[in-house]
């Protein structure tokens, strides 16, 4: 039998036990002076939703029909399917959110965060939609996909000849999403700052006869909103770019001699 | 003597092998992402996994000034003290540079090597073509050698601007931060 207290196996394994404690104790002292938490993404969240036209003049002249008849459809039993999302204002726990049925879509209400509708009770507003509750299960009402009305671009024309409403073709929106490059081809934008501060997009060059120059665009513009969104950071442009897909109507807000100018295009 | 040499040289060997085991990697990683914070890059919703010497990272995300820059499918960091690696592997590019340079990155390898302490090398292979090139920590100074692709030559000749042709037929930047 091997007598431990001699072996040299009992001093060497001892020595590596010192220096496993050792580099251990360097491991903890080093996590000491170290974060313990990574860094993710805060998304700064959008308080304002999505750019949607409501029909107000509507909603007035039906709001004593409305009032009448919110004390029978009460009690009636409604999908959530049979109800549609006209428009919301709000955040995630404040605010109001505009409903219709789907068989009378012109008869909207008012329902603010805590109340009920059709027996369905409102919960939260997200960017996009509602969040409804009933029996205990929650439902998402997402906005109507609005398409700009021709009366409604026959007004805007009517009111104002230089505000203009262009059609733009979806096909040549997904064509130069795909090939970004034809797009500098025709116009060159460039971010204009105050500052540190950026104040918007200022439009310094446009090929006469190219599709761009058809969107109405000049140069010396400067585009300062989209969709009712201040375009003050490259995210807000790219967030724009990458949800064209999803997007019916662009309303783009640009500063021209000094005067605002609404350009509206709808997109088929 | 050579003995006690050799007994030595095993305990230090031991020594920096447990030291690379134990060293919190997860935590000097996360001490990374804060130093990228400063520039505005964010690796976000990655998978972490330490496995013992080597820190592997997947489906990472990039975000710069909070847009989104690139997917990365696989990450593998080595710290080994003498010999230090960062490994990426399948980076695509976010839609939004499409403009600049083509999308796809195969590789990109950065090290670092106690046989070379004052440069840390790059290298990198992609739809672009190859880089290498080195990043001097005393001066502060970026030097890279690009061979682009054809795709490149092609398509992104506003983007080969930034670099300086030689006589060689390969392209150069240099940039002191």
């Amino acid at each position: 039998m091997i007598k431990l207290s001699n072996s040299h196996l009992l001093s060497l394994l001892s020595k590596l036990l010192v220096i496993l404690v050792i580099t251990k104790a360097l491991s903890l002292a080093l996590l000491w002076y170290l974060p313990s938490d990574g860094v993710e993404l805060s998304v700064q969240e959008n308080y304002k939703p999505k750019y949607q036209r409501v029909d107000f003049k509507n909603m007035i002249h039906n709001s004593k029909a409305v009032a009448q008849k919110t004390t029978k459809t009460a009690v009636t039993s409604v999908s959530i399917t049979n109800m549609v999302l006209k428009g919301l204002y709000g955040t995630k726990s404040r605010g109001f959110v505009i409903v219709a049925r789907k068989s009378s879509p012109k008869v909207t209400t008012i329902v603010e965060v805590g109340e009920e509708y059709l027996g369905f009770r409102l919960k939260s507003i997200i960017p996009n939609g509602a969040v409804f509750t009933k029996g205990g299960k929650e439902y998402i009402l997402e906005l109507e996909k609005l398409k700009l009305q021709k009366s409604f671009i026959n007004r805007v024309e009517k009111k104002s000849s230089s505000n203009s409403v262009k059609n733009v073709s979806r096909s040549d929106i997904t064509y130069y999403s795909k090939n970004p490059t034809k797009i500098w081809k025709e116009i060159s934008i460039r971010p204009l700052k105050n500052g540190r501060k950026l104040k918007g997009f200022k439009v310094t060059k446009v090929v006469r006869g190219s599709k761009m120059a058809e969107l109405g665009l000049q140069k010396n513009d400067v585009i300062i909103r989209a969709n009712n969104i201040e375009l003050n950071s490259l995210k807000s442009v790219t967030d724009l770019y990458s949800n064209m897909s999803n997007i019916n109507a662009i309303e783009l807000v640009v500063l021209r001699n000094n005067q605002e100018k609404e350009l509206v295009y709808e997109i088929n | 003597m050579v003995r006690k040499l050799a007994i030595f040289i095993g305990f230090v060997l031991f020594f920096l092998l447990a030291l690379m085991y134990f060293t919190p990697k997860e935590n000097i990683y996360f001490a990374l992402e804060h130093e990228l914070k400063k520039y505005d890059v964010v690796i976000s919703n990655e998978k972490i996994d330490d496995s013992g010497f080597t820190l592997n990272l997947s489906a990472a995300e990039i975000f710069f000034k909070s847009i989104k820059s690139a997917d990365i499918k696989e990450i593998n960091i080595k710290i080994f003290g003498l010999y230090n690696s960062i490994s990426i592997q399948d980076i695509q590019l976010s839609q939004t540079a499409s403009s600049f340079l083509p999308l796809n990155i195969q590789k990109v390898t950065i090290t670092h090597s106690i046989f070379n302490p004052l440069n840390i090398n790059i290298y990198e292979l992609g739809d672009d073509g190859e880089i290498e090139g080195s990043f001097n920590l005393v001066e502060m100074a970026l030097h890279i050698i690009f061979e682009p692709s054809e795709l490149m030559l092609k398509k992104y000749k506003n983007s080969m601007r930034e670099f300086k042709k030689s006589e060689d037929g390969s392209y150069s930047y240099d940039k002191t931060f």
